[in-house]
């Protein structure tokens, strides 16, 4: 057992997860989705894009790249959100509600995406 | 004088047979469309209407092509009708006539040959994979395209007789290998097969003239010195210009089928090995055939007959000598000659009864077949070597049960192919020719451990950032690295993978069978031998550093930056206490 591994597979693996847990429920609903959730995603997410770099491997660079992309994202996501709520109140409208969470869609995939290799990888090495 | 292409000779052969038709069809055009404007039309309000030339020529075209929509675009006079029918006539007639001879050029034997060879040049330029010219597609030459096909390398075909690029057509290569029906030695046909081509690897002069193959040869050495070039000689005055020239490698045929037949006898563990190296039918390895001790028989002093006689002399073998025509003074002192045909009572007096076996070598098959039918008879215990020379008779020979059945024009392109896709086998098989039989059968021990009862996967790799990125990498740092280490399963470290290493290639000299601790070094060429899995195995370890890393130390290094410093600061403070 690797630890470099066990830790960069739990913050990639914890980042899938709030992702998904940020992105369930109804899309245009501003009571289903936590803005709490999605902060923390973020942060996940940069720590997990923070332990692949130096990474020299073709998976390493995979999984940086996808860290990156979801990373790009999320942090949309969480401007349109501070946009859209300047006040800090009831949580934005609808349509702004709307295209926070699709666009956490779209990190889920890129997140979905670095899990599958990152499990794959780990099959293939098989020690 | 300007040199002329294909092209130029395509364009050339068109118009001159074009010509007549193109004159003749201008001609009826012009005046059927003039007549046609000049003819009176209807009367309508007093005036006669004439058709203007753009609809004249429209009238004419759908009428001379038989298309006939009708009297368009006004109903037309009895004068226009008369010169309609005119026009109908001569401008079918002279439309058949072009059509016939735009058939007759499709057909015409220089036309379909210019064509060939301007879409085989064509072809060959815009190939950028890698290939082989192989000049000949006879028996040996189809076998090598064979097994270039079935190592997916390239090759580009010449031979004079058309029927042998038909039947090119027809066979299922795995990569495209164009055919042209050419007589090879003509230097313009030698640049059109790819010659001065940047991919071009080598040239294989394989035609059954002796003479022809020299041509190509030495064609081929002037047009592109750099060139690799294969020629298949059977003389020695051939021979000894084709050395001269370097980057040429010579290939005897029977030169090689008798290498091959002397080895079968004396080192059957050498041939064993070989012939699984390149696939031969159901043979395993480690069980080389066991051939009996004592006198031979040679039945055939030909070409052939000579070179085994001359080869199994060398292995320290006794040679009885059958055949018709064979001159005493040709043979050493001391060999005992039958002068006859190979039948009963000439092997009678050769002493088939005490003879360990027998070699049927004459260049007839149903010769050879026959003696075989006499030594069964005779003696059932005698070893039997048959050389077959048609490739047609295969079931015959199949049938025929012998212990041992060489094809000359199989081994030829065996040998030519290994060549071409793995020179360091045949080094190895050559040095190891010239070794103790002991280091034969280590060898044959350590391949069996490590690759087992599977069909052996040769490959090599050469130590090139292209092909092994992480290995240059930590050579280029100044890692050491040892065969022994490279060849380790980063699965089940530290357990090997199944391969072997077999040679290293190192500025133009070949290390044979290096040892697990050989260091490497950039730009080494290593031959490995062992199971395709490995391959892919050994790729990763090539291209991963962390592998690399891994099989050589058994560590798994960090890879973020963060678990490096970490790691660092651990292992100094370690130090420190």
């Amino acid at each position: 057992m690797n630890l470099e591994r066990v830790v960069f597979g739990f913050f990639v693996i914890l980042t899938l997860s709030l992702n998904a847990a940020f992105v369930a429920g109804g899309v245009e609903t501003a009571a289903h989705h936590n803005v709490w959730i999605l902060t923390f995603t973020i942060i996940v997410n940069l720590v997990a894009i923070g332990l692949k770099l130096g990474d020299r491997s073709q998976t390493g660079a995979l999984l940086l790249a996808s860290g990156l992309v979801a990373g790009l994202l999320l942090i949309t996501a969480r401007i349109v959100w501070i946009v859209a709520d300047p006040e800090g109140g009831s949580g934005p409208g609808p349509g702004d509600m709307a295209d926070i969470v699709s666009i956490a869609m779209g990190a889920l995939v890129a997140n979905i995406i670095a899990t599958v290799i990152l499990v794959g990888d780990t099959l293939l090495s098989r020690r | 004088m300007t040199p002329t292409s294909d092209l130029d000779r395509v364009a050339m052969i068109v118009l001159r047979y074009m010509r007549r038709p193109l004159f003749v069809l201008l001609f009826v055009y012009s005046v059927g469309i003039m007549g046609m404007a000049l003819m009176p039309g209807k009367v309508v309000e007093g005036e006669t209407t004439h058709m203007n030339l753009f609809h004249a020529f429209y009238f004419f075209t759908y009428t001379a092509t038989t298309t006939g929509f009708g009297e368009l675009p006004n109903g037309f006079s009895e004068e226009q009708r008369l010169w309609t029918i005119f026009c109908l006539y001569t401008g079918v007639i002279a439309w058949f006539y072009a059509i016939g001879s735009l058939i007759q050029l499709v057909q015409n034997p220089h036309f379909i040959q210019a064509m060939d060879g301007f879409r085989f040049a064509r072809k060959v330029k815009s190939n950028a994979e890698p290939f082989v010219i192989l000049c000949g597609f006879g028996d040996a030459g189809s076998l090598l395209a064979r097994g270039l096909s079935d190592h997916r390398m390239r090759a580009v075909i010449l031979d004079a007789d058309p029927e042998r690029i038909k039947a090119l057509g027809v066979r299922d290569y795995t990569v495209p290998m164009p055919g042209l029906h050419a007589d090879a030695s003509a230097p313009k046909h030698l640049l059109a097969a790819g010659v001065e081509h940047p991919a071009c690897r080598a040239l294989v002069a394989l035609t059954n003239d002796d003479d022809v193959n020299l041509k190509i040869a030495v064609m081929a050495r002037h047009l592109n010195p750099r060139l690799r070039v294969i020629c298949r000689s059977t003389s020695a005055r051939h021979e000894a210009n084709l050395r001269a020239l370097d980057n040429v490698t010579v290939v005897d045929p029977f030169e090689i089928f008798a290498q091959l037949v002397s080895r079968a006898i004396a080192r059957s563990e050498l041939h064993n090995l070989n012939a699984w190296f390149v696939g031969t039918r159901g043979v395993e390895l480690g069980a080389p055939v066991q051939v009996p001790r004592g006198n031979w028989i040679l039945c055939g002093y030909g070409r052939m007959g000579r070179w085994i006689h001359r080869n199994l002399q060398a292995h320290g073998l006794d040679v009885c000598i059958i055949d018709p025509e064979v001159d005493a003074n040709q043979v050493e002192e001391g060999t005992a000659i039958v002068r006859a045909h190979a039948d009963h009572a000439a092997l009678m007096t050769a002493g088939i009864d005490d003879a360990a076996g027998v070699i049927a070598a004459t260049n007839r098959d149903a010769d050879n077949l026959s003696t075989l039918l006499s030594v069964t008879e005779l003696n059932p215990q005698a070893f039997r070597i048959v050389r077959q020379n048609s490739h047609e008779n295969q079931v015959a020979f199949d049938a025929a049960r012998a212990d041992l059945v060489l094809q000359h024009s199989l081994t030829t392109a065996r040998r030519i192919l290994k060549l071409l896709i793995s020179p360091l086998v045949q080094e190895l098989i050559d040095w190891l020719a010239g070794r103790e039989p002991a280091q034969t059968r280590a060898l044959v021990a350590r391949l069996k451990a490590a690759v087992g009862e599977e069909p052996p996967h040769l490959w090599s790799i050469r130590l090139v950032p292209s092909q092994a990125p992480a290995v240059v990498d930590y050579l280029e740092e100044g890692g050491s690295l040892a065969l022994g280490p490279l060849c380790c399963d980063a699965r089940a470290f530290p357990a090997r993978l199944a391969c072997e290493a077999l040679a290293v290639h190192r500025d133009g000299e070949s290390i044979m069978l290096p040892d697990a601790d050989f260091p490497l070094r950039v730009d080494d060429e290593i031959l490995l031998c062992g199971t395709p899995w490995s391959e892919s195995m050994l790729q990763a370890t090539l291209h991963n550093p962390y592998t690399l890393h891994y099989v050589v130390t058994g560590v798994d290094e960090p890879r973020g930056y963060l678990f490096a410093w970490l790691d660092a600061r651990r292992r100094r403070r370690g130090a420190h206490s």
